[in-house]
């Protein structure tokens, strides 16, 4: 059986400028997303993708519509509930690796456990790091990491409170070819491992190892097609 | 940012230590000189000021006006003071210099003072112009630095006297100057042996009541100016001073001096406060990619809030343990050098402690509000 785990129901999203315009940023969007599906959101910018990507991440609220998260309505709930579903269910993956700069990799990869219900257990972020290849770069700085290195610290980070949900925005906008082909893989080994993989991008190629491929333009969906389906999924 | 605090407390707790210390030993030093504060001092002259000595005394106090007053009513008992300054003293080759003085038995009592060793003069010595002396601690150091004073003849302006005993040491008197250059003899003594004068340099009234020394202050004045026969359009050819009216004033000048000081370093930390405050609220429109990722990990708006507040409380924590060491050490060194008591005092940490910890609260408010109002999604945008 598959479960929902997302949900998306006439959603809209309506941002005020600066001028009192109002712009369309979401317009009446539907779709679901199953438990352990790799989903990639295509379109051009200002297509609506990240504005789209910050609502399913609790990040924004939309101006219409229901998004349901695990069952769970999410408009419906306050700041600090809102906040405790970042931290336990959801993992962000970000184009320019947000770190904190004066802090260590192994820091960096601890923050969400200090927000998080359980204790700091630094072992289990060291491990986060090691899983990511980055085992003898624990004590390191992110100005002394590579490109590639920083967005897999900013992976470890996004796993290290186990959640079901990984949200990647653009995680290979920032790489070369090669860095960028390991961090897809890394998604890609987080989706087998049974995770929700929702990834923002407006590359055709990187969005080419997701199973389903989500396209929106002016912020409608145009289209909603599953590729390869079978490639990444688990085996049944 | 840490520095103003710093600086801001360090001026506080420099200030309000010595302006407690220049209080409290002002108050010491003239307690030390005056003795009890239940007395009134009659000095001779009309506008003398401190200590006199019998060589440039007017002779205008004589023994009958002590015992005059002692009849007032209010007044307990009469001390009498016959004293010389610069007398030189002599023991087996040691010399010293120091103020002779001669009291009534009841000297000790009145003053408030305590023998070291030894014993005082009694009144079969007193009546019969005994060549005792009981000398101070500066004396006994010069004179006697390692044997018994007592029982050993010194000599004073070359008459000898027995040492019969020591004074308790007393420390300065209120211009700084030791109050333990001393030596006590009988005031008979003093008057036909040592002085060959028969007036006096100071009467010191104990009164019964210490409340009541304005009224028995204009009584003695009154009485005085009568058995002097001054009409009343002269100047006294006395002077009474009421110690607890010069400690009243005293006090008041040094505490209004330490308020004047605190002010100055409260405005000091208010303008440390303001720069906290704007620097960090700077500092939020800097950090607003790191409160977004915060947020998007899993703070709550209260997180970043409490972070901020945290932030600034740790920078003004900070500043004032800083702040705090440098003004205790500036206080204790600037201390030493005014020859004042070193001093550490509870009270200037504790104040340390709150205005710092209240700068950094109400200097985060700002700040921390800006910080929780940051919308993650702008700023992870950027």
């Amino acid at each position: 059986m598959i479960s929902v785990h997302i949900e998306v129901d006439h959603l809209s999203k309506i941002h005020k400028r600066g001028d009192g315009e109002d712009v369309v940023a979401l317009d009446d969007i539907t779709f679901r997303i199953a438990s352990g599906e790799f989903v990639a959101i295509r379109g051009a910018s200002g297509s609506g993708k990240s504005s789209l990507l910050s609502i399913l991440g609790c990040l924004d609220r939309q101006t219409s519509g229901v998004y349901l998260l695990g069952g769970i309505k999410v408009s419906g709930l306050a700041d600090a509930e809102l906040s405790s579903i970042r931290s336990t269910q959801i993992g962000f993956v970000f184009q320019a690796f947000n770190l904190l700069s004066r802090t260590t990799a192994l820091e960096n990869v601890e923050l969400p456990m200090i927000y998080g219900s359980a204790s700091v257990d630094r072992e289990k972020c060291a491990s986060a790091l090691t899983r990511v290849g980055l085992g003898a770069r624990l004590n390191h700085y992110p100005t002394e990491l590579s490109g590639g290195e920083q967005q897999r610290v900013a992976i470890a980070r996004a796993l290290i409170n186990d959640p079901a949900l990984i949200l990647a925005d653009e995680p290979t906008g920032n790489l070369d070819e090669a860095s960028g082909a390991e961090i897809m893989a890394l998604l890609v080994s987080l989706h087998r491992e049974g995770r929700t993989v929702v990834l923002v991008t407006h590359d055709k190629v990187t969005a080419s190892h997701a199973s389903r491929v989500i396209t929106l333009n002016k912020g409608q969906v145009i289209s909603d097609v599953l590729v390869s389906r079978n490639l990444h999924a688990k085996p049944a | 940012m840490m520095a103003g605090i710093a600086v801001g407390i360090a001026t506080l707790a420099v200030l309000s230590s010595i302006g407690e210390s220049t209080r409290r030993e002002t108050l010491k030093r003239l307690r030390n000189m005056l003795g009890t504060t239940d007395t009134i001092i009659v000095r001779p002259g009309g506008s003398t000021r401190g200590m006199v000595s019998v060589a440039s005394t007017p002779p205008t106090l004589k023994p009958e006006d002590a015992n005059a007053i002692a009849s007032v009513a209010g007044v307990k008992q009469v001390a009498m003071l016959i004293n010389g300054f610069n007398i030189d003293l002599a023991y087996r080759g040691k010399h010293a210099v120091t103020g002779v003085f001669g009291v009534s038995r009841n000297w000790l009592e009145l003053r408030g003072d305590q023998m070291g060793s030894g014993s005082f003069f009694t009144d079969l010595e007193e009546l019969g112009l005994a060549r005792v002396a009981v000398i101070g601690e500066d004396v006994r150091v010069a004179l006697f630095p390692d044997e018994d004073p007592r029982g050993k003849t010194i000599r004073i302006n070359d008459v000898p006297f027995e040492v019969i005993g020591i004074l308790g040491v007393r420390g300065a008197g209120p211009s700084g100057g030791s109050l333990d250059n001393v030596v006590l003899i009988p005031l008979s003594t003093a008057k036909r042996r040592l002085f060959n004068r028969d007036f006096l340099t100071m009467i010191i009234a104990q009164l019964d009541d210490p409340l009541q020394s304005d009224a028995v202050t204009a009584s003695i004045t009154l009485l005085l100016r009568n058995r002097h026969h001054l009409d009343p359009v002269s100047l006294a050819d006395f002077n009474v001073t009421n110690p607890r009216a010069v400690m009243a004033r005293l006090s008041r000048i040094g505490s209004t001096l330490a308020k004047v000081l605190v002010g100055a370093a409260l405005i000091v930390l208010l303008i440390s406060g303001v720069v906290i405050a704007s620097l960090m609220t700077l500092g939020v429109a800097e950090r607003r990619r790191e409160i977004g990722l915060r947020r998007a990990v899993g703070a709550r708006r209260a997180d970043i809030r409490t972070q901020f507040l945290l932030e600034c409380l740790i920078l003004s924590g900070w500043g004032g343990v800083l702040g705090t060491t440098v003004g205790l050490v500036g206080a204790n060194l600037a201390a030493a050098w005014q020859r004042l008591p070193l001093m550490f005092s509870w009270s200037v940490l504790i104040l340390s402690a709150a205005v710092s910890i209240a700068i950094g609260l109400i200097s985060g408010l700002l700040p921390a509000w800006r910080a929780a109002r940051v919308d993650p999604v702008e700023a992870l945008r950027g």
